[in-house]
């Protein structure tokens, strides 16, 4: 079994959407090459632990449960730890307005690497490919200049005006828009982006991916949105979430290697790509391994 | 005429109806049903739409009618006026009706090893994969030789029809189920074909073909 | 026999009829996947099956007939050379960096292709190859170590004509050959060829096919008993350094190239064509727009503007105005340079890039100018992009390269004899109000160049949509500035005054200075530069090569700072 480095050990990782685990049933799933059981108990509260026999859908008391793993439930989802975990999650403030639509928009497999995922959702350059006459569409492909630091305090890659001509930026969108993105990477496998809202000028939709690193090349990407939309209903918002998110996942199930090559000889970077050095970089110099390729010393 | 569809982006079989009406213009509204994660196909709603619980559903004004495959013969019967996506003759349609069998056939293996790893349904996945591949094999087979005999489609005539849209969607996703189509070229070269009918759409998953060579 | 992922041996590794035009094949030998396309020109490339901008196969790219389109971000790779002609993200720039995918040996014979691992055996036909019509069978893909499957085929021989095991994993038997691609350490396809073409195609394929259905239906079930071997581990090569970092504009100064003049010809009136074909192989990538400086016989370097369109890389086709002024120049080419004679040339250079982003491309072209342009149009047309191609000649006996514009798709609109006040009017109403994503490309001769950027300008088109190419500097040059400059590597330092050069004093201070046309065009006189700011004068650098203030040209430019310090 690879070995897990300590800074990857000790993080919270997203395991499931809470509403979505029954309460008294048994779900299974896999963390970091780590076979796991989750439940809910009869205050809703997730249970999660070191799956031995049990089966998925088995009925279970969570009482009898004794050697639980830490637990934390955060913009609903269950996060759970292989080692020891910080106080609290990273912060999604927008999550906590009362006119937001929050929702998951389920839970999908994916046969590549976490950061992998990451670096996707990073990306615009692919936008008119991959997104074609949504989120971009030929002739408009340009990348134009964009800012990337990683913030010390806040120990994350932020990467701040960026722009892309979008044909259907959003469900509630109805033309085309020069759309402005930020995107954060708070965490090696979590990333947030806000961008522009067709329906309030002065704020943003804020999206979110957070990766499950199943094994070193698999994950699962749960896709959390937090938007202002009075008219569309969860079914729409989450449609059109699936929607995108189910034209990246051929890309990357075609990506090789599936482990992200943190050796900058490994692949060719462009301008456009900064926010994806930046996210390399940092990886390497946390010493995140699991999920990459890291660099030959 | 009003059609509706109940209709989740995701679903190969969905995607099939809205192919076939892409293909003959025809104008129709989407009922989105949450497949994944709500699972609203198993609710009580959906299940007096269809008590078999399974999309898609559509609608013709007060008809309603299930399974991909009658859907497309009901759509091609009805709308199609150049009759060639459902043929009349008895020989042709004995022909369809067996590849809509086949496509049956690879929604309960690619499609299902696609619901295993994508969407952690709890089926056995290397039994999914080998019976995919099977079936693969075999159309590889009959369209490679398909190819010696002047014919480019699934059915004899020199025209597509619902067989090739009813097997197109689950062997274009194979690879989300983990099976590789590397070792079958001339259906890889089907899958350029049927992705250069005049009226194609995509699905996510799907991209589209490019262009073909410019008559010179 | 293990396999080895340094095995030389040419395999089979597709048919020929499995590359129809347009299509992208996926194949695998000794575990490395292949992207494999036919080009519109008929040529095969075999690739590694990975983009190397982000690692996406490119199997599922788009063959776009001349170039690869890879499904992420679009980049393009050229026909034979791999390398990439165009970054979308970038529409702008001229991909600066070689950036070359990595390719394996090709060659279609007998009906299949066969490739290698590495070029480190020229292809031999297998001994009995020639003089056959051969017919291929379709090929068998086996779930089988490679050489259980070439021992089964052994087998299948009848007890009086036992079978001739060849080198290369093949076996024959009577008139029928079968070879063995090693796809990996437990995959294997079974490529088969008889000597003569079959009375009845069909029914003889059939039946082999049903042979060798049952043939591997035997090995995959023997095969499923026994554990599964290890699959081969290719690794991927890594880049060159210069790759690694990001964007930095580097130049690359380029190694010359010998070409041998295939083909001199007279397109036109007072327009001399001429192919410029490479002695082995393929000349290096080109982008539309590129040029290449030409070193004449007598010491002069003339830049010419390549013609050709994507993909096209077995020669490149320049045209030559045949000018009576032309002092020595193009004069030479003209009188003296005959068919067969060699060439040496730089690589080709890119300072009128061409954006695959806009919404409506117009071309201008006025007389000569026609070059770039012809090749802009080629790329537009691959894409099936819309574009305008306004060609101004004197006279219709002037239109050079005229059955290459008539095979464009595009809209190619010829003027012939315009009288001067109408071709004013005509640029005008070519170019229309600007819109958002339009962009003009414009050469010819500096009143023409004059006429199209006024009127643009006029028309509301913005300084970013006007492209147009110097291969003359025509600017005022001042040099009244006086500073110094260091010379890094020779260790001496130099007063520039106001009215010279630094090329100038340089040579006074002895040193040998290379330069061609002393007027910032042609580029000879590149120099790197370590410190200072420069004041660019040239028309050779592009816009963002300036602004990165790491190399200037030392005929014209100058310092805006009060010392520069030169690599020299
Ligand atoms: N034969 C049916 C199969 C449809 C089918 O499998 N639908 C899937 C969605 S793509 C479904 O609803 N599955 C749920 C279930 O079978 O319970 C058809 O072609 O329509
Ligand atoms: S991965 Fe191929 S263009 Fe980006
Ligand atoms: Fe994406």
């Amino acid at each position: 079994m690879p070995s897990i480095d300590p800074i990857t050990r000790d993080l919270w990782q997203v395991i499931a959407a809470t509403d979505e685990v029954p309460v008294g049933l048994v779900e299974i799933t896999t963390l970091l090459d780590v076979r796991l059981a989750l439940t809910r108990d009869n205050d809703g509260n997730p249970v999660v632990w070191r799956r031995t026999d049990e089966e998925q859908g088995d009925e279970i008391d969570p009482e009898t449960v004794l050697d639980r793993l830490p637990v934390i439930t955060g913009y609903g989802y269950i996060w759970t730890s292989l080692g020891t975990p910080p106080k609290e999650l990273f912060p999604i403030p927008e999550y906590a307005e009362a006119d937001r639509k929050n929702m998951s928009c389920g839970s999908i497999g994916l046969a590549v690497s976490a950061p992998r995922a990451v670096e996707n959702f990073l990306d615009m350059g692919h936008f008119p490919y991959v997104h074609t006459d949504i989120l971009g569409a030929e002739p408009h492909t340009e990348v134009k200049e964009y800012d990337v630091e990683v913030s010390e305090e806040r120990d994350e890659v932020l990467a701040t005006r960026c722009k892309f001509i979008q044909p259907r930026a959003a469900k509630s969108a109805t033309e085309a828009m020069e759309v402005e993105y930020v995107y954060r990477v708070p965490h090696p496998f979590c990333s947030v982006l806000y961008k522009s809202c067709p329906e309030d000028e002065n704020r943003r939709d804020v999206i979110a991916i957070f990766l499950q690193p199943m094994t070193e090349e698999r994950c699962r990407a749960h896709l959390l949105q937090s938007m202002i939309d009075s008219t569309s209903t969860i079914t729409d918002l989450r449609r059109f979430q699936q929607t995108i998110f189910g034209q990246d996942k051929p890309i990357l199930e075609n990506q090789y290697p599936k482990r992200l090559p943190l050796d900058p000889r490994a692949e060719t970077p462009i301008r456009a790509d900064k926010s994806a050095i930046a996210y390399r970089r940092w990886l390497s110099q946390k010493g995140i391994t699991y999920g990459v390729i890291p660099m030959a010393s | 005429m009003t059609i509706t569809l109940y209709d989740f982006e995701l679903s190969g079989n969905c995607y099939k109806l809205r192919l076939l009406m892409s293909i003959l213009k025809l104008r129709y509204n989407i009922v989105p049903v949450d497949f994944y994660p709500d699972r609203q196909h198993k609710a009580d709603w959906f299940l007096r739409l269809n008590p078999f619980g399974q999309l898609p559903v559509l609608k013709d004004d007060d008809l309603i009618l299930s399974d991909s495959g009658a859907i497309l013969a009901y759509l091609a019967k009805k709308y199609d006026e150049s009759g060639q996506w459902f043929p009349n003759d008895p020989a042709v349609t004995a022909e369809v009706l067996r590849w809509h069998a086949v496509a049956d056939d690879i929604t309960s293996t690619a499609s299902a090893a696609r619901l295993a790893l994508g969407f952690f349904y709890d089926f056995d996945i290397e039994k999914a994969q080998k019976g995919a591949h099977r079936i693969f094999r075999l159309m590889d087979e009959h369209l490679w030789f398909g190819e010696r005999e002047g014919r480019d489609w699934l059915c004899s005539p020199d025209h597509p029809t619902t067989a090739d849209i009813a097997c197109f969607p689950y062997v274009m996703l194979s690879e989300e189920g983990g099976i590789s189509r590397q070792d079958y070229p001339a259906l890889r070269r089907w899958t350029d074909r049927v992705r250069r009918i005049p009226g194609f759409m995509v699905m996510s998953g799907i991209f589209p073909a490019g262009r073909a060579a410019e008559e010179s | 026999m293990t396999l080895s992922l340094s095995d030389p041996t040419w395999y089979p590794i597709a048919s020929s009829d499995d590359l129809p035009f347009r299509h992208v094949y996926q194949g695998q030998l000794l575990g490395r996947e292949l992207a494999v396309w036919r080009a519109d020109d008929g040529n095969v490339n075999v690739w590694e099956n990975r983009c190397l901008h982000r690692g996406v196969r490119l199997s599922i790219g788009i063959n776009e007939g001349g170039e690869l389109k890879c499904q992420y971000h679009g980049w393009r790779y050229a026909n034979r050379s791999a390398g990439c002609t165009y970054i979308p993200a970038h529409p702008a720039d001229a991909p600066a960096r070689r950036i070359q995918n990595r390719t394996y040996p090709v060659r279609e014979a007998y009906g299949l292709i066969w490739s290698a691992a590495n070029d480190e055996q020229a292809f031999r036909p297998f001994a009995g190859a020639e003089g056959h019509d051969w017919f291929a069978l379709r090929p068998m893909p086996v779930n089988a170590a490679p050489e259980d499957v070439l021992a089964a085929l052994a087998g299948l021989a009848p007890d009086d004509q036992p079978a001739d095991l060849l080198p290369g994993l093949a076996v024959r038997f009577g008139g029928t050959w079968y070879f063995v691609q090693p796809v990996d350490a437990g995959r294997a396809v079974i490529r088969g060829l008889l000597r003569e073409q079959p009375a009845d195609a069909v029914a003889t394929l059939r039946h082999y096919n049903e042979t060798l259905s049952k043939l591997r239906d035997r090995l995959e079930r023997a095969a499923a008993r026994k554990p599964a071997p290890e699959p081969l581990q290719p690794t991927f090569e890594k880049l060159s350094a210069d790759l690694a970092t990001m964007p930095d504009i580097a130049i690359p100064r380029g190694n010359t190239i010998t070409v041998v003049v295939r083909r001199k010809w007279t397109s036109a009136d007072g327009v001399i064509g001429f192919e410029l074909a490479a002695r082995n192989g393929h000349l290096p990538t080109f982008q539309p727009g590129a040029h290449i400086d030409l070193h004449l016989p007598n010491g002069m370097t003339r830049q010419y503007s390549i013609t050709n369109g994507p993909g096209e890389l077995m020669s490149y086709i320049i045209g030559v105005k045949q000018e009576s002024a032309s002092k020595g120049g193009s004069k030479v080419l003209v009188e003296t340079v005959r068919e067969g004679d060699l060439l040496s040339i730089s690589e080709p250079r890119n300072n009128f890039p061409l954006r695959r982003d806009a919404v409506r491309t117009v071309l201008i072209a006025g007389g000569i100018g026609i070059t770039p342009l012809l090749s802009m149009a080629r790329f537009l047309d691959k894409s099936a992009l819309p574009y305008e191609l306004h060609y101004f000649t004197r006279a219709g006996e002037q239109v050079a390269f005229r059955g290459d514009l008539e095979a464009l798709h595009g809209k190619v609109i010829l003027h012939t004899g315009l009288p001067r006040a109408e071709i004013g009017t005509t640029i005008a109403s070519a170019l229309g109000q600007w819109s958002m994503a339009q962009h003009v490309y414009v050469c010819g001769p500096g009143p023409m160049l004059e006429t199209v950027r006024d009127t643009a300008t006029a028309q509301g088109w913005p300084e970013e949509s006007i492209h147009f190419e110097y291969f003359r500097n025509d600017k005022v040059i001042d040099n009244s500035s006086a500073f110094d400059v260091e010379l890094a590597r020779s260790a001496m330092t130099l007063h520039v005054p106001s009215g010279k050069t630094i090329m100038e004093v340089m040579r006074d201070a002895g040193l040998t200075v290379p330069s061609s046309c002393e007027q910032g065009a042609c580029g000879t006189c590149l120099t790197t530069v370590i410190e200072g700011e420069v004041d660019h004068q040239d028309v050779y650098l592009n816009r963002s090569e300036k602004a990165s203030n790491t190399c200037m040209m030392t005929c014209v430019s100058r310092a805006k700072s009060a010392r520069l310090v030169l690599d020299i």
